[in-house]
């Protein structure tokens, strides 16, 4: 796709954006790694893109930062065309899996290096070296090297490597992935807050959702080198655009099926596991015989359907599993897919693995997928 | 590194073949050539009083000590040469070639003339450096030149040509090796720095590399200083450095004299390693990342 096809139109710079990504493709031989990806990111957004491994959010990123020249589609940072720069050119910074550091620096030099590279005076360098370092509490490790440090003092010094120099965007490569699972949490709050008292946009790749959806305000789910869905974590959650996102995501529970009966505002969908009722969407009209995906989050599953549950089915449970407040059943339905009911609390009737139970929802909890089911 | 010691008899027995072999071979005979190069007096004996004055007649000799100064230049040329061809075929090789089948094949081909005998290789390079040889032949054919170049064999510029070739990879090898193990992040993450590839070799990679820089310097620098066979067969009868006197005084049964300069040579090539390390501590290598 050439710049003057694309829906935006020619170049027409936008200042309030921080970042525009314009139909960019990436291939490595055989393989396209991105498939005409188009984002745009607000100033001071806090962007996740989430996505299983190999989805091509990694090499969105490398493409923002330069590290990757897309073959198709544009770039513009802050308004300005990036797409051939090379990376010491473009008002980034970037944060790595492995955070990267140069083994042979000590951690003040290692913070300083962004501001030598902008061709600071030295006693600048050196005042805002020991103010960021305050700022990160590494303070006491400015003489070391990054060998004796441990893994959230590392991540702590790449970050404030990265944060010197006041970039307009931070990219974070899996920036907590190589944290302990006890350290991710405390880490997570702390970079949102620095995040909004800086107003420097985030692009944060993760495969974790929890990370994407405490986090971005804007929370873009990629598959096969293509964005599935993109809005925020509550849209993304209750209304997923598509089979894959539904699948996902936790919590949801997907259904594929052909349309067998439409009327204004509901439709019939016969599946494996029974007939269902979906609401109509309101942008585009299924036909008869169309096949369609849904899928009703596990919260708002029923083991007690009344009248107004008019989706019903009956499962059998296989399992029940406890995630604090939250009790998920696992249920089997009868075309062998799984079904999971949460139940909030302990009040509720316990229901024990092995037992067959009536399940029901609200059609208005049912929600639609865009596109054929995958 | 583990902290754990084993302290059994067992594992110190192991250690006692290889250590026998090093005292015969390595320790006791330079024990026994510092010892001679002291001696005095007329005979050839154990008797002989010690005495300082074989090193004072050695350094009396103003032809000796320009030797000394000779053979350490052309020792340092050779490093710098060496160095720079290294560092550039390395990186060339890690850093550019990026299919393993190729990289694997040229690396092949820089090393299978190793496998030959140092003697042998500097043999080899007479029929290239000679009036008629394959250099000269070339030079004229293209019309570089209209009569043969005569300053390549029996002088000192094809002493350092050959040298050259033949400790280049010694240079390489360790480089190729130190930035194999940089991660490609490192010099990204600078590049995201706004570092300039230039900025990004001379502040990521090249400290990196340095100790193999180093370690191959040290290679260099030994096999030179030491190496008589090269400088003997191309340098013909006409030159000759600290190591080629050493066969000539062994050869001329100066057993006395031959030893001087044998620990004179170890001495240099001992301060030459000394100031290495200093450089970069080898014996730490790794352990910082």
């Amino acid at each position: 796709m050439d710049a003057l096809a694309h829906p935006y139109g020619e170049v027409t710079a936008r200042p309030q954006l921080d970042l525009e990504l314009r139909g960019i493709r990436k291939r490595y031989g055989d393989f396209t790694a991105v498939d005409g990806v188009s984002l745009q990111v607000e100033k001071g957004q806090f962007v996740c893109l989430l996505g299983p491994s190999g989805c091509g959010k990694t090499t969105t990123l490398r493409c923002v930062a330069g590290l990757e020249e897309p073959d198709d589609g544009g770039i513009l940072i802050g308004g300005k065309e990036v797409t051939k720069d090379p990376p010491w050119q473009r008002d980034i910074a970037m944060m790595f899996q492995d955070f990267a550091l140069f083994p042979h620096m000590t951690v003040a030099k290692q913070v300083g290096f962004g501001l030598e590279m902008l061709k600071k005076p030295k006693a600048e360098i050196a005042k805002r070296v020991q103010e960021v370092l305050k700022a990160f509490e590494i303070s006491v490790l400015a003489e070391r090297k990054p060998g004796s440090l441990s893994g959230g003092q590392r991540q702590r010094v790449a970050l404030a490597r990265a944060m010197i120099t006041e970039p307009r965007i931070l990219l974070l490569d899996e920036p907590i992935g190589a944290l302990d699972y006890s350290l991710r949490e405390t880490v997570m709050l702390e970079l949102k807050l620095l995040q909004q008292r800086t107003g420097i946009s985030f692009i944060w790749v993760t495969h974790d959702q929890n990370e994407a959806f405490s986090l971005g305000d804007l929370v873009v789910v990629m598959n096969h080198a293509k964005i599935e869905q993109q809005g925020t974590a509550e849209e993304i959650l209750q209304r997923p655009a598509t089979a894959f996102v539904a699948g996902f995501v936790q919590g949801n529970n997907v259904f594929r099926g052909r349309v067998t009966g439409t009327s204004p505002d509901v439709l019939q969908v016969e599946t494996s596991a029974g007939r269902f009722y979906v609401p109509r969407p309101l942008d585009r009209v299924p036909m008869l015989g169309d096949p369609v995906s849904f899928s009703v989050r596990a919260e708002q599953v029923t083991d007690s359907p009344s009248e107004r549950q008019a989706n019903r089915l009956s499962a059998r449970c296989t399992a029940v599993e406890y995630f604090g407040a939250v009790r998920r059943h696992v249920f089997e339905r009868c075309d062998g897919e799984v079904l999971k009911y949460d139940q909030f609390g302990a009040h509720a009737a316990r229901i024990v693995p092995g037992q067959t139970v009536q399940l029901g929802w609200l059609v208005e909890e049912t929600v639609l997928h865009a596109g054929a089911p995958g | 590194m583990s902290t754990i010691r084993v302290r059994s008899p067992a594992s110190y027995w192991l250690a006692v073949p290889a250590a026998a072999w090093m005292l015969g071979v390595v320790v006791v005979p330079i024990v026994l050539l510092v010892w001679v190069s002291f001696w005095g007096g007329r005979t050839f004996s154990p008797a002989s009083p010690l005495t300082f004055d074989n090193y004072a007649r050695f350094f009396a000799n103003q032809t000796y000590i320009k030797l000394a100064g000779t053979t350490v230049l052309h020792t340092v040329t050779l490093m710098a040469v060496t160095g720079v061809l290294g560092y550039c075929i390395a990186y060339f090789l890690v850093m550019k070639v990026k299919s393993p089948g190729w990289r694997l094949a040229l690396f092949m081909a820089f090393i299978i003339p190793f496998w030959t005998s140092t003697l042998i290789r500097a043999i080899a390079w007479v029929p290239f450096l000679g009036v008629n040889g394959v250099i000269n032949q070339f030079l004229m054919s293209i019309g570089a030149t209209r009569s043969p170049i005569e300053a390549f064999l029996y002088s000192h510029t094809g002493i350092t040509m050959a040298q050259v070739s033949l400790y280049t990879m010694m240079a390489a090898g360790p480089v190729v090796y130190m930035l194999s193990s940089i991660a490609p992040q490192l010099r990204e993450a600078a590049m995201t720095l706004k570092a300039t590839p230039f900025t990004v070799f001379r502040r990521v990679t090249f400290p990196l590399t340095l100790p193999g820089v180093v370690i191959g310097q040290v290679l260099v620098f030994l096999n030179v200083m030491s190496d008589f066979a090269t400088v003997a067969t191309i340098g013909g009868n006409k030159h000759a450095l600290l190591s080629n006197l050493v066969l000539l005084f062994y050869e001329s049964s100066q057993i006395r004299a031959a030893s001087v300069v044998a620990v004179l040579l170890m001495v240099c090539m001992l301060v030459g390693v000394v100031i290495a390390l200093r450089v970069v501590d080898v014996r730490r290598l790794g352990v910082e990342r």
